[in-house]
């Protein structure tokens, strides 16, 4: 079976997930604070998170075509299908940039005009820190990549048809393809800036895009591999087999060691150097969110190490597949705790009961106050509650949604690619 | 791989790969008990045909990474709390943060080296060893099957060879 047909009762668990999430997403909606914070920064999480997966897709396509790389040709239909959310992800990150102009939310400090003109350092940082920034380079960067997106999956899709040994289309591939590396390599982490750490607006990590890209791209190998073995299951992708898989395992276990190296140079130098506008950043996580910051690490280092150390646990369709869902959970909860602990700052500042106010308080009250606020439970701040996994859960349905349609519009093992019979006899061991 | 000393093996030299897995295929089919294959290169596939269990030696490395992580740690700990403690930078005496990088590469250190040499000694290499080689040019471009002539008779072995199209038979005792 080389054409896979979206099975009616996927569509529906597909379209059921994301009845959820839009469930959820109101439920939160409902229950929150002015600004709608708590929706507002799991609408922004899950679509980063999607979003990234997606472009992480597309950047492997790029560098697997440059590097000559022929062991993924059989599954590259799933790369292709999951890098084709692009423009989906463009529409949900654009909501975020309109919520800027039109204050539905208060996600970023930097968006709030008056709070820029009192701030020295947010005004240095303003000629990137903008709205317009934010709202054209999503459109521009995202929309660039959605484009070459689009670019590499018509060109396999024409190879399909007509492609024969002069191989032109796969040479064109190589073209864009090493067009989209660099592009993609800068304005990447431009839009991670803008996204995600600029919730923090004072702060800043140049380590950070590395970081939270290596997060993307585990979670990227990590659905890989499930929406494979799903499909096999199925009946589908008979060339894909356990010497495949194991290479996906390599990734996951080489990129989840990466994540790690990344999150402890930017963890350890700041610790080390010990400048407390650098600091306030762990600070704060390691004091109010004790368990997400080190079950970080556990989750996403030791369970990912340990268990995908071996070589037959890294060919075994259970074991991977299981780590596989821990990882990409992980790497959820690590967006979250990127987002979270800054934007409930935020929250609370523009709320008029944040730290800063404690500050001005000359009595010694005010600051045991303070102390008592910064260590209260607050629910889907705090620990991801019901309403975060089921927005998740929501996201994750569309983002399979659209992948699926795109899958099925195409034959699943690509036909004419110059490197598809040395992907069908790939072996490891 | 070390083998007791003077046996008297009669060997097949072979031009391409492709032929000499052709040939170890065959001999295990007929039963043939082969003594030893050589190649100049790793031949891929041909480990499952031998009956070659999976090396050990990533299993040695792993316990040899163990110890130098407990090394580097256990070390620095004791170190910089007991034995003379020193404050860096107003940080605290243990502090595990900056003892990680250190551990991380006796880690890398302890596991390289130990596996390297737990290599040389099971393969009886090391500085001055003189090894039988049974022909030069199966470390260059001949691929080569042995057999223990007391295992196989030479004129099995010989019509073996021949119809598997060896280039070459000759006989040596190592």
């Amino acid at each position: 079976m080389n054409q896979y047909t979206f099975a009616s009762s996927h569509r529906n668990v597909l379209l059921g997930a994301i009845g959820l999430g839009i469930v959820c997403l109101i439920l939160t909606w409902m229950g929150d604070d002015a600004y709608h914070t708590r929706f507002w920064t799991n609408f922004l999480h899950n679509s980063v998170f999607f979003t990234m997966i997606s472009a992480m897709a597309l950047f492997f396509i790029a560098a697997c075509v440059t590097a000559y790389a022929g062991w993924h040709t059989t599954f590259k239909r799933v790369w292709e299908a999951y890098s084709i959310f692009l423009i989906v992800g463009l529409v949900l990150l654009a909501i975020v940039g309109l919520g800027n102009y039109f204050h539905w939310h208060h996600l970023y400090h930097w968006a709030d005009d008056a709070g820029v003109e009192a701030d020295p350092i947010l005004k240095g940082k303003s000629s990137f820190l903008n709205k317009n920034w934010y709202m054209l380079g999503t459109i521009i960067f995202v929309g660039a990549w959605a484009f070459f997106a689009h670019k590499l999956r018509s060109l396999s899709l024409e190879e399909d048809l007509v492609g024969n040994s002069s191989f032109k289309q796969h040479k064109s591939m190589r073209f864009w393809a090493a067009i989209v590396l660099p592009i993609f390599g800068f304005t990447s982490a431009a839009m991670i800036w803008q996204w995600v750490m600029s919730v923090d607006a004072h702060w800043y990590s140049t380590l950070f895009a590395w970081y939270s890209t290596a997060s993307a791209f585990v979670s990227m190998i990590a659905l890989t591999i499930l929406l494979i073995i799903f499909l096999k299951n199925k009946g589908y992708f008979t060339v894909v087999n356990d010497n495949h898989i194991h290479d996906l395992g390599k990734f996951l276990f080489a990129i989840s060691i990466f994540w790690t190296y990344l999150w402890f140079s930017q963890f350890m130098l700041i610790w080390y150097a010990n400048i407390g506008e650098e600091t306030i950043y762990f600070r704060e996580r390691y004091d109010n969110y004790p368990y997400l910051f080190f079950g970080n690490l556990i989750i996403n280092f030791l369970v990912p190490f340990f268990i995908l150390m071996r070589n037959d646990t890294k060919r075994k369709f259970g074991s991977v597949s299981f780590v596989a869902i821990i990882v990409l959970l992980g790497h959820w909860v690590d967006y979250f705790l990127m987002i979270k602990p800054g934007a409930l700052i935020n929250r609370n500042h523009a709320l008029g009961h944040g730290h800063e106010e404690h500050g001005a308080d000359a009595a010694g009250h005010g600051a045991e106050h303070a102390v008592a606020h910064s260590s209260e439970f607050v629910a889907g701040f705090t620990m991801p509650g019901l309403l975060e996994l089921g927005t998740f859960i929501g996201f994750l349905g569309l983002f399979l949604y659209v992948a699926l349609t795109v899958l099925s519009k195409s034959a699943l093992v690509p036909k004419n690619d110059p490197y598809l019979d040395e992907s069908i006899h790939h072996h490891v061991i | 791989m070390s083998k007791n000393n003077h046996t008297e093996v009669i060997y097949g030299l072979y031009n391409d790969e492709e032929d000499l897995l052709r040939a170890v295929k065959l001999a295990k089919k007929d039963h043939l008990e082969i003594y030893d294959v050589y190649t100049p290169f790793p031949v891929h596939g041909l480990d499952p045909i031998l009956g070659l269990e999976e090396s050990r030696l990533h299993q040695a490395g792993f316990i040899y990474g163990a110890l130098g992580t407990l090394t580097a740690f256990l070390g620095m700990s004791w170190v910089f709390t007991k034995d003379w403690p020193n404050i860096f930078g107003g940080k605290p005496y243990w502090s595990v943060p900056a003892f990680i990088p250190i551990t991380f590469e006796l880690t890398v250190l302890f596991a390289a080296v130990g596996m390297t040499v737990t290599f040389y000694v099971i393969n009886g290499l090391g500085p001055g060893v003189v090894n039988n080689h049974l022909d030069d040019r199966i470390t260059d471009d001949k691929f080569c099957i042995a057999f223990d002539k007391s295992a196989v008779n030479s004129d099995k072995a010989e019509a073996f060879f021949s119809t598997t199209g060896a280039e070459e038979v000759n006989s040596k005792t190592i």
